[in-house]
């Protein structure tokens, strides 16, 4: 099957929620000194991964779909929502609090799933139809970062 | 052509409408557990005693019917895109008229009131019509996961034939109608309740929450978009069977349909066993119990056990736990989810969203569990020791005190922090 960019985006979210799995293990364990670790690896993953939303996909998106307005907006905002979670997540590893980091991530990986199964659903099948004739230079930008 | 209504913000019903719902359920079950402590050993002789069809529609409208309906409400916006019309109108009559309905539907069938009966079941025919065709529309025009939505549209057609079949059974014991076979009749009243909207429910919640709550493969593609048309079918085989006389039809209809529904209590639990979260939280736990109780009834179907037993595997086992374990993720999810929108709304940056741990803590719901657990336990093994019955009823009792407990203290804590934000800085 051809690369999407639902397949790459979709792609992406299920390492990041891999990466979530890997983090609320180590956090259930004890195991601090690999939370740290795994910990650092989903934020920077879920911030790269926003990042290639609302840098390179969602404009390009709006510029040929303008019923996208609305649905960028509450994508966005939501991205905004888990920029603070994941925040308060790494206060909450720094101070060793496992009841706060394990309510935090499972309240993180929520707002992730319903966040992402309207991504999935509704918004990248939008983008692969609006965007399909600059799809290999737009899934070269989304690779690059 | 994409739809992107689902995604506006005015897209959440406002946190009263579900929350009410799932607040008035545990009464039911509570009242369920009552009635079993109270009629003691001979309750669950049969199915047919009085008492045992009352508890069972405390059980299957008022208990599983405020959940699945205020469920719906919520889920089909957020994950299907399919907003539901007019749902402040839909939360304010169905929720009273299925309540209502509940009580005096039991009433009518445990102690024989024919105004008590004919009332309850008008009551809560009127509670599903209400919901039923606003939730047919926004089922229609829904997307996202075919799967989800076939089994959906297929449960809320089941819905419908119970709710027929019920009137009809309703009107034969008030004798306005003849019946020549009245128990062929509830029987195919019963293959639409239970395997048809129940059980459709869970399959078409199943296929898109277990991947996305546990980090586990997608459920295979095929068996997502044909296991609910195929069961649909299957039902519809077996109870015009049922009702025709045809024994060996049914028998076969009912034989593949039980087939197909062990099917995918394996394959769940097989996925299950693959999550990438390892974490055995107390909704996992009630997934776990509810799988396996399918199992244990389908094995007793096959076994010609007695019907009772079926009965409270699947009414115990999946429809009063397996929803209590939804809950838990649910209610504090949405409490978190609106109080973040009142955050945004007032700007009150300063203050901290309490988050779904703090909300509903994990210890007393997996307290709620064990108590659950146990009344399955006994309550099965009521069937062949009867003097266990008041036993099963007091737990039944306290688990549904735990749940009503633990969802009572989400609201609070929603109403708390709710006010805090909207004081002035």
């Amino acid at each position: 099957m051809n690369e999407t960019i639902s397949t790459f985006m979709t792609e992406d979210h299920r390492h990041c929620d891999r990466l979530l799995a890997v983090f609320e293990h180590a956090v259930e364990r004890g195991d601090w000194e690999q939370a740290g670790g795994s910990g650092q690896e989903l934020k920077t993953a879920l911030l790269n991964h926003f990042a290639r939303e609302e840098d390179r996909l969602f404009p390009q998106l709006l510029a040929v779909e303008a019923r996208a307005g609305g649905p960028v907006n509450v994508m966005t905002m939501e991205h905004r929502q888990m920029r603070v979670l994941l925040n308060d997540l790494e206060q909450a590893i720094g101070a060793r609090d496992r009841d706060a980091c394990l309510g935090l991530v499972e309240t993180l990986h929520f707002l992730n799933q319903q966040h992402n199964a309207k991504e999935e659903g509704i918004l990248y099948p939008l983008a692969d139809q609006g965007l399909a004739a600059q799809m290999g230079g737009i899934l070269q930008q989304l690779r690059a970062g | 052509m994409i739809d992107t209504r689902g995604l506006s913000l005015a897209q959440a019903p406002p946190f009263h409408v579900p929350a009410r719902f799932f607040l008035t359920a545990p009464f039911f079950a509570l009242l369920a557990g009552i009635l079993l402590l109270w009629e003691g050993p001979a309750s669950l002789a049969s199915r047919w005693l009085p008492l045992a069809l009352a508890a069972t529609h405390l059980i299957t409208i008022g208990y599983l019917g405020l959940l699945m309906c205020g469920a719906l409400l919520q889920l089909l916006p957020v994950v299907l895109g399919a907003p539901v019309p007019a749902v402040r109108w839909v939360g304010n009559l169905t929720h009273p008229l299925l309540g209502l309905g509940a009580l005096l539907l039991a009433g009518g069938l445990g102690f024989g009131l024919p105004w008590s009966l004919a009332s309850g079941a008008m009551a809560s025919a009127m509670g599903f019509l209400v919901f039923l065709f606003p939730v047919a529309l926004a089922l229609w025009r829904a997307q996202g996961e075919p799967g989800t939505r076939r089994a959906l549209r297929a449960a809320v057609l089941a819905l419908l034939a119970t709710l027929l079949l019920g009137l009809l059974l309703s009107a034969f014991l008030l004798g306005l109608i003849p019946l020549d076979d009245f128990t062929h009749w509830a029987n195919a009243h019963l293959l639409w309740g239970l395997l048809g909207w129940v059980g459709l429910l869970v399959i078409g919640v199943a296929i898109q929450v277990i991947p996305l709550f546990y980090v586990t493969p997608p459920y295979p593609a095929r068996v997502r978009a044909w296991l609910g048309p195929t069961l649909l079918v299957l039902i519809l085989l077996a109870s015009l069977a049922e009702v025709r006389g045809w024994g060996l039809t049914a028998t076969l209809a009912q034989g593949l349909a039980t087939g197909a529904f062990v099917f995918f209590a394996l394959l769940s639990l097989r996925l299950l066993a693959q999550r990438g979260r390892r974490r055995l939280d107390p909704t996992l736990l009630h997934w776990l119990v509810a799988l396996l109780a399918v199992i244990a009834a389908a094995l007793a179907w096959a076994l010609q056990a007695p019907s009772a037993l079926i009965g409270i595997l699947l009414l115990v086992g999946l429809g009063v736990g397996l929803p209590a374990g939804m809950l838990f993720k649910i209610l504090p999810f949405l409490a978190w989810f609106h109080l973040q929108h009142r955050q945004i709304a007032t700007g009150r940056f300063d203050l901290r969203i309490p988050h779904m741990g703090s909300l509903l803590p994990l210890g007393w719901a997996r307290l709620q569990f064990g108590l659950h657990l146990l009344a399955l336990l006994l309550a099965v093994a009521t069937i062949f020791l009867p003097v266990l019955a008041r036993p099963a009823g007091l737990a039944l009792v306290l688990a549904a005190l735990v749940l009503e407990g633990l969802l009572v203290r989400v609201v609070l804590a929603y109403w708390r922090a709710s006010r805090a934000l909207t004081l002035p800085l």
